[in-house]
């Protein structure tokens, strides 16, 4: 569990699109034995559980505010169009 | 056999729908044990709702009472949110009968070419399922609850189409849409929208909604609107101070734990709902169409924070004076924070912070007076999911009650089979402005496109 990694996804209330996302990304860790910790939370709340987080997954567009933290965008795995780029790109974050 | 089936829905919700949530996952070839575990967190979700919602009336009840008997204020109806509200959704018999209803019409309409929206957001299933709830609860009529949601349906698919343009030029996500029933509300303030364009002066108020948010951002938060209007009511109410901090600790934990319990039925839904729009997805590779989501993808929109908590005082203000002239009973609570009629204005205003702020004063006592008609419903119906006890002459109510209108006129409407003819007439009308705001918008997309060059910096100012 030591450097297992922490990546958090916001939303409207922290209960159904950032579910969906943190799900869906959870599954796909899973199935490539990524050992990861996931957690869908409330975006105006962002604020406190962003320090704790080493990846932000963002479903609003990114730019709006930098939270100075590895930022990759959720859409894709609401919408399923580009999803393995932006996975791709997780992966990679998740190996620094 | 009917004997075997009353049975089973006799054993409640919280046992009912895990069996079919298990039954439905191994059908559509979940492993077993995932299966085993999302009908678990299923009748565990239903079983936690029920924990929180029974915790938050011990607590409110009594200060909500001697506020009545105190003030003269008769306020007797609690606002309990959506996520009560999705829990008797979910407890509706016929609840996942509306899954295959939703992505069978989807793909109907989407192959006659009737939309472009592929709603993929079966989360929201729940807001047909309510829907169709209180329209069983009014005509008795299974059939007509079905309509009902099909009517639905249809509606934010089509509402998806009108807003797609705005939205993007809003967020500029490409490829989605939102398909939320609150959305449909925009064909209400639409024509309210036109006539503040006669008003001189109102687009001239320049305001920082970044900035302000920053300032006011925290009365977002259900822990601080919960212990703020919790402390209120009890003051009101005429309890001491210890008596009033802990009625205001009390009702922000119920505000803090609502979404919390509502993400377990999430959590059992995920599989299902994953499995569906994945089906979805793959039918339509190669044609262009706007994937349906959620609304949330517009919460980095500051306007939406700083107009929902700024009406918060003046929804408060609303609620007693209409409880005075005795239209209201609702005390707004746990959607105080009413995203639910300003993310429509946020899209029919095109961001226009102070538009949105007049549309959601406007559209406030709407929001109560059909809250307060919907509330004995909403009441025997949460009853009937669990053994909640609210006291005699206290009501559940949900002031964020998405389209409201539309509701009213499909519960009141479709009961024309018992003789309500206002309702129906409502029902047409509604139809007849969903119809001129279609347009209305597609003039707006139109002039857009012509003045890309001078709205750009507008975007951008978003």
């Amino acid at each position: 569990m030591g450097n297992q990694k922490r990546i958090i996804v916001a939303c409207g209330s922290g209960v159904a699109t950032s579910q969906t996302v943190a799900s869906k990304i959870e599954t796909m860790c899973e199935d490539e034995n990524i050992n990861v910790n996931v957690e869908a939370v409330d975006i105006k709340s962002l604020e406190s559980f962003i320090d704790q987080c080493d990846i932000y997954v963002s479903i609003v567009p990114t730019g709006l505010k930098d939270w100075g933290k590895p930022t990759i965008s959720g859409i894709p795995f609401l919408t399923g169009i580009g999803i393995d780029e932006e996975f791709d790109k997780l992966k990679e974050m998740l190996h620094q | 056999m009917s004997t075997v089936v009353n049975y089973i829905l006799g054993l409640g919700s919280a046992i009912f729908l895990p069996i079919v949530m298990i039954l439905l996952g191994l059908i559509i070839k979940m492993k077993p044990k995932r299966a085993i575990i999302s009908g678990l967190t299923l009748g565990i979700a239903f079983t936690a709702m029920n924990m929180v919602l029974s915790f938050m009336f011990s607590s409110i009840s009594p200060a909500a009472s001697a506020f009545v008997k105190n003030t003269g204020i008769n306020l007797s109806a609690i606002d309990v949110g959506w996520a009560p509200m999705a829990a008797i959704a979910w407890a509706w018999p016929y609840a996942l009968a509306l899954f295959p209803l939703q992505i069978g019409i989807n793909l109907v309409m989407l192959a006659l070419k009737w939309t472009d929206c592929l709603n993929v957001d079966l989360w929201n299933v729940w807001g047909k399922i309510f829907t169709a709830s209180l329209v069983a609860a009014a005509t008795k009529s299974i059939p007509l609850a079905f309509v009902a949601a099909i009517i639905q349906i249809v509606l934010e698919l089509k509402s998806g189409d009108i807003t797609q343009k705005q939205i993007y030029k809003i967020t500029k996500i490409p490829g989605v849409a939102c398909t939320h029933p609150m959305l449909i509300e925009a064909a209400i303030l639409a024509p309210i929208n036109r006539l503040l364009d006669f008003v001189p002066g109102i687009n001239k108020i320049n305001i920082n909604a970044q900035q302000m948010k920053e300032k006011i951002g925290v009365f977002g938060e259900n822990s601080v609107m919960g212990f703020i209007v919790g402390a209120l009511i009890a003051v009101f109410g005429g309890f001491d101070l210890k008596g009033i901090l802990n009625t205001a600790m009390q009702v922000a934990t119920a505000l803090v734990l609502f979404p919390m319990m509502a993400k377990l039925f999430m959590q059992a839904l995920a599989p299902i709902a994953d499995s569906a729009g994945t089906f979805m997805k793959k039918r339509f590779k190669g044609r262009e169409i706007h994937i349906g989501l959620d609304w949330p993808f517009m919460a980095g929109q500051s306007e939406i924070w700083v107009a929902a908590i700024i009406l918060v005082p003046f929804e408060l203000v609303i609620a007693v004076l209409m409880s005075k002239a005795g239209l209201n009973t609702v005390i707004p609570l746990a959607g105080i924070v009413n995203v639910i009629i300003i993310v429509p204005a946020l899209v029919v205003t095109g961001g226009n912070l102070v538009r949105m702020i007049i549309l959601g004063l406007i559209g406030t006592p709407i929001y109560l007076a059909i809250a307060t008609s919907f509330a004995p419903m909403t009441t025997s119906l949460a009853k009937a999911v669990g053994t909640i006890q609210i006291p005699k002459g206290q009501f559940i109510a949900f002031f964020g009650v998405e389209m409201p209108e539309l509701r009213w006129a499909l519960v009141h409407g479709l009961n024309i089979i018992h003789g309500e003819i206002v309702g129906f007439v409502a029902l047409i009308a509604f139809f007849g402005l969903f119809f001129w705001y279609a347009k209305y918008m597609k003039k707006r997309d139109i002039g857009d496109t012509v003045n890309i060059a001078n709205n750009t910096n507008k975007t951008q100012k978003i």
